[in-house]
């Protein structure tokens, strides 16, 4: 069993701290206050083949594998929990092409997405619901050589800003009853529609995608009819949820980081805080938070590698790095007392990015019951 | 043009995120800074960022050289992911305890055994000891021209380049005959970050590492042996100051400060 | 002639324009006083065209002996035509000591000819001393100034060093004081020159230079915005002051480059230093240790500056300064 990381693996962590330390850091705080995405820091990403770790290198990608993946997103996510979950959710619209994509699909699409020239996305969400993927009632009719598409898709992330755009859609009923499609934003029919205003993870887009009669040709069907559910779940377990828990482990870095260096320079009582044992305890849970987040988040994308089965792993890595994020952001705030409520000392980001990672890639209680799937097996 | 023949000298210094970890025995009057990561020196990194633009724009060869312990290899692997065609270690523990003489002899010696050579670039100082002295001298032990301070290269055909050099209150245009030694200054450029699209490839190149045997050069000027200079004595200066904080109200307050100053002569 | 012996003090003595160098006077003030200490001569090293007039300046600021070499080939700096011209000096009289001022000339030529005569050399000393055994003593800052180390060239000749600006002061201007002015002469020719001088070119600074200014006024990212900054410029305006900042204000671009204090920028040591918005990371702080007064001001009563400062004001530097703007101008009205 080996724990460590590989040098190659070592110098893509130096490597993507350092650009976001230098690139994006300087970025947050427009980013917190405006809730915009700032292109030219896509744009550098790009250059620099953030956008296609896990295309293979024949269309033009890195072909990196998860660990990789999870190395870059930790580490963007460390200093921008907006920015990660931004090219996140990028990989998880470029995953149904790689993995279900027909051979002129990979070749149409996939070389501009692993350079960034476009940039994609994956919408499930419905205000019907998420969880309830099959209660969706978006619809694709097929008309000829088309699909046309209707309905209305919301908390999407990346609806302003994606040109490739990865949808499930109900083309009949039950399990079976749902396809996936790709569309490009300058269809007709199709527009993105409002923009979130939200409290927290600020700076990436979250927003709605509206499509009304939208004529979609039926080579852009990924799959067949019918694998809907299937592309989507795949994707979203395998890319979309190890990217949230990524964002979220880098949320815990930060906040171990922050707790410590704040402790160690507050004087209260004519010694550091980090002296106290009640502050000593906060960071060792904190510490505790990090390292369990670390072993789940990574063992699962070894096995990813393998190419062994793993949707409990990755329901358990996401469900606690998720929850230790508020819970260590939580923590954090308390370590830095009134400070914490600050708006302009670091804690209190920490804690509103952290809310938004629990609801995305599938809630708390539904990896609840991925997991339970697994126990049942147990014995 | 045909292609340029381009060395870029590069130190690995501590990082400075982590010199308040740099301790003082007082006993043996050392500085104690393992465990310290070590990056490529800031200024050295526009060097190379300019061999790359240089070999981008004329066709080049770009080749690091380094005197170094063999610990701070990764150093030179980054370097390699920028873009660089090959990076050379020069190790040998007689080369440990030099100063910039003894320094600046021995990249000599591994810069001629590499033949010959259109360019070699520096950064204008190093972080940690900023003399600023390493390449002039190792100009003089090569033989060429050197010039500090630059901020622009041009280069006219492979035998002349036009360079800019900062000097207090302004700067000096000049045409320079290759070979040549230029120390550069950050205004020259913006270093690029290393592309995740090359890491793979840099990981797999090997680096060769020098030692004695492998370059032409006298024991006695390498090393401790070749310094002419030595530390007599190390300490932390003592940050002896009143630390007075004024309470109160602001206007209280500033007249107070403003007061305490005139006294003092400053205001 | 040769000389055997290894005696006395030299200084490189810098002029641009047809002007002699401040620091060049500095050096020569601060040549005398350990020329005297080892009873020896100090002897002054003048370059360049048309010169003669300043050799004698030289000697009314405490030179016994001038060595000029005057030819249009070195009338502006050029470190081939400058280097072989002094090692060549060098050999023929060994002096014990040769000091530069650490400009951008005296850092580019020193390390040439320390590599000429191969001897050693200590770069941008803040402090020179000689001991019992004729030895210079050369204290230096390392990492930034966290460290300082004091150098010794035991068994090399001269002992060479360049010496922070500022550090050493002039002596007062004597016309009666004495000394021999030696003409040098050099076979170097123009065509054999590899470097060309084209232009040189004098830039208008942008802002007040923060080196050798008498009073910094510096912010950092507790300034927290451009409008806020102004604040900042106009405490340095009425102080007559120059404005220096940390790294994050000049990424933030507040500030230019050019005004960075700390590591990777520029060493302040003024009269008075001021810094509002600082938190007093190493970073920054290894830049103004040599001030004679330092002031904090900041909202965080933890800041680290606290410790390091003569006087500390805990507050918002947004009613702080102006405040202490008014106050200064009413005690320049008096």
């Amino acid at each position: 069993m080996d724990f460590g990381f590989t040098p190659e693996q070592e110098m893509l962590r130096k490597t993507v701290r350092e650009f976001a330390e230098k690139e994006i850091a300087p970025k947050i705080d427009w980013m917190d206050e405006t809730g915009e995405v700032p292109m030219d820091i896509i744009e550098k990403m790009a250059k620099l083949g953030f956008m296609g770790v896990l295309v293979p290198k024949e269309y033009g990608g890195l072909g990196m594998g998860h660990i990789e993946r999870m190395i870059l997103l930790e580490e963007i996510g460390r200093v921008s929990p907006a920015m990660a979950n931004t090219v996140q959710v990028h990989h998880l619209g470029t995953a149904p092409i790689v993995v279900f994509g027909t051979e002129e699909q990979k070749k149409k699409w996939l070389p501009p997405l692993a350079k960034g020239e476009k940039i994609a996305t994956f919408a499930v969400t419905e205000p019907t619901g998420g969880s309830d993927v099959l209660g969706m009632q978006t619809t694709a009719k097929l008309e000829g050589n088309n699909y046309i598409i209707n309905g209305r898709k919301c908390f999407i992330t990346n609806t302003h800003i994606a040109s490739v755009i990865g949808i499930a859609a109900k083309t009949g009923e039950g399990p079976k009853g749902l396809s996936a499609f790709i569309i490009e934003s300058d269809t007709p029919g199709f527009k993105p529609g409002r923009k979130e205003n939200k409290f927290g993870l600020r700076g990436c887009n979250t927003g709605e995608l509206i499509f009304k009669n939208c004529k979609v040709s039926k080579e852009n069907i990924i799959g067949k009819e019918g694998d809907g559910l299937k592309v989507a779940l795949v994707s979203i377990s395998n890319v979309g949820r190890p990217g949230i828990t990524a964002g979220a482990l880098g949320i815990v870095r930060a906040c171990l980081e922050e707790a410590v260096k704040y402790s160690k320079q507050r004087v209260l009582y004519g010694k550091p805080i980090s002296d106290l044992q009640a502050i000593q305890w906060h960071l060792a849970d904190i510490y505790m938070d990090y390292e369990i987040s670390k072993l789940l988040m990574y063992r699962a994308a070894w096995l990813r590698d393998k190419g062994e089965r793993c949707d409990a792993e990755n329901a358990m890595a996401k469900f606690w790095a998720t929850e230790a994020a508020v819970r260590c952001a939580q923590k954090t705030i308390t370590v830095f007392g009134a400070y914490g409520c600050m708006k302009e000392l670091v804690p209190q980001r920490l804690l509103r990015d952290a809310w938004l990672f629990i609801s995305g890639a599938g809630t708390s209680e539904i990896m609840r019951i991925i997991m339970a799937r697994q126990a049942l097996k147990m014995a | 043009m045909t292609a340029l023949n381009i060395i870029v000298c590069i130190k690995p210094v501590p990082d400075p995120q982590h010199w308040t970890k740099i301790t003082l025995d007082p006993v043996t009057k050392t500085l104690r800074r393992e465990s310290i990561p070590s990056v490529i020196n800031p200024l050295d990194k526009h060097a190379l960022e300019e061999a790359l633009r240089i070999k981008e724009k004329h066709s080049g060869y770009v080749t690091v050289v380094s005197m170094a312990p063999p610990t701070v290899i990764d150093n030179l692997r980054e370097a390699i992911a920028l873009g660089v065609d090959e990076a050379i270690l020069l190790s040998d523990r007689s080369f440990a305890g030099a100063d910039t003489l003894a320094t600046s002899y021995v990249l000599a010696a591994g810069i001629k055994k590499l033949g010959k050579f259109d360019l070699v670039l520096c950064g204008n100082q190093s972080l940690d000891g900023s003399t600023g002295q390493v390449g002039p001298e190792v100009a003089e032990f090569l033989g060429v021209p050197h010039v500090t301070n630059v901020r622009k290269i041009d280069f006219i055909d492979r035998g002349l380049i036009r360079v800019e050099s900062a000097i207090e209150h302004g700067h000096i245009l000049m045409k320079v005959q290759t070979p040549v030694v230029l120390t550069v200054v950050r205004e020259i450029n913006t270093p690029r970050h290393i592309s995740l699209i090359r890491i793979s490839e840099a990981m797999r190149k090997e680096i060769k590492i020098w030692t004695m045997k492998d370059l032409d050069v006298d024991r006695d000027m390498v090393g401790l042996s070749g310094s002419p200079t030595q530390v007599a004595d190390i300490f932390m200066p003592e940050m002896k100051r009143r630390g007075e904080i004024l309470d109160g109200e602001p206007e209280i307050v500033v007249k107070l400060l403003v007061e305490k100053l005139r006294q003092l002569g400053v205001m | 002639m040769k000389d055997d012996r290894h005696e006395s003090v030299w200084i490189f003595a810098e002029q641009r324009h047809g002007k002699l160098m401040d620091s060049s006077l500095e050096m020569l003030g601060g040549g005398r006083k350990i020329a005297d200490k080892l009873k020896t001569t100090l002897a002054a090293v003048l370059f360049g065209h048309n010169v003669e007039n300043l050799a004698k300046e030289l000697i009314a600021y405490g030179a016994d002996k001038v060595y000029v070499a005057d030819n249009s080939l070195l009338s502006f700096y050029r470190s081939e035509a400058y280097s072989i011209i002094l090692a060549d000096l060098i050999r023929q009289h060994n002096p014990e000591i040769l000091l530069f001022s650490a400009t951008a000339v005296g850092r580019d030529l020193a390390p040439r000819v320390a590599a000429k005569v191969k001897t050693g050399l200590t770069a941008d000393c803040v402090k020179l001393d000689v001991n019992e055994q004729r030895q210079l003593l050369q204290i230096v800052p390392a990492f930034g100034g966290n460290v300082m180390a004091t150098v010794v060239c035991p068994k090399h000749k001269p002992q060479m060093a360049t010496v922070r600006p500022g550090v050493m002061k002039s002596l007062d201007r004597d016309e009666s004081r004495h000394g021999e002015i030696m003409k040098v002469s050099t076979s170097l020719r123009e065509e054999d020159m590899k470097i060309k001088i084209v232009e040189v070119v004098t830039e208008k600074p942008k802002v007040l230079p923060i080196e050798g200014a008498d009073v910094v006024v510096a912010g950092g990212w507790g300034v927290g915005s451009a409008e806020n900054w102004k604040l900042i410029e106009e405490l340095a305006e009425t102080l007559g002051g120059a404005v220096g900042a940390t790294r994050p204000a000049v990424d933030e671009k507040w500030a230019l480059e050019d005004q960075m204090i700390g590591v990777g920028g520029k060493t302040v040591r003024p009269k008075l230093y001021i810094g509002a918005g600082i938190s007093g990371a190493l970073q920054h702080t290894v830049g103004i240790q040599d001030s004679k007064v330092v002031v904090a001001i900041n909202n965080d009563p933890n800041a680290p500056i606290f410790e390091g400062a003569d006087f500390g004001i805990v507050g918002d530097l947004r009613e702080i300064i102006p405040c202490l703007v008014n106050e200064i101008k009413k005690l320049y009205e008096k």
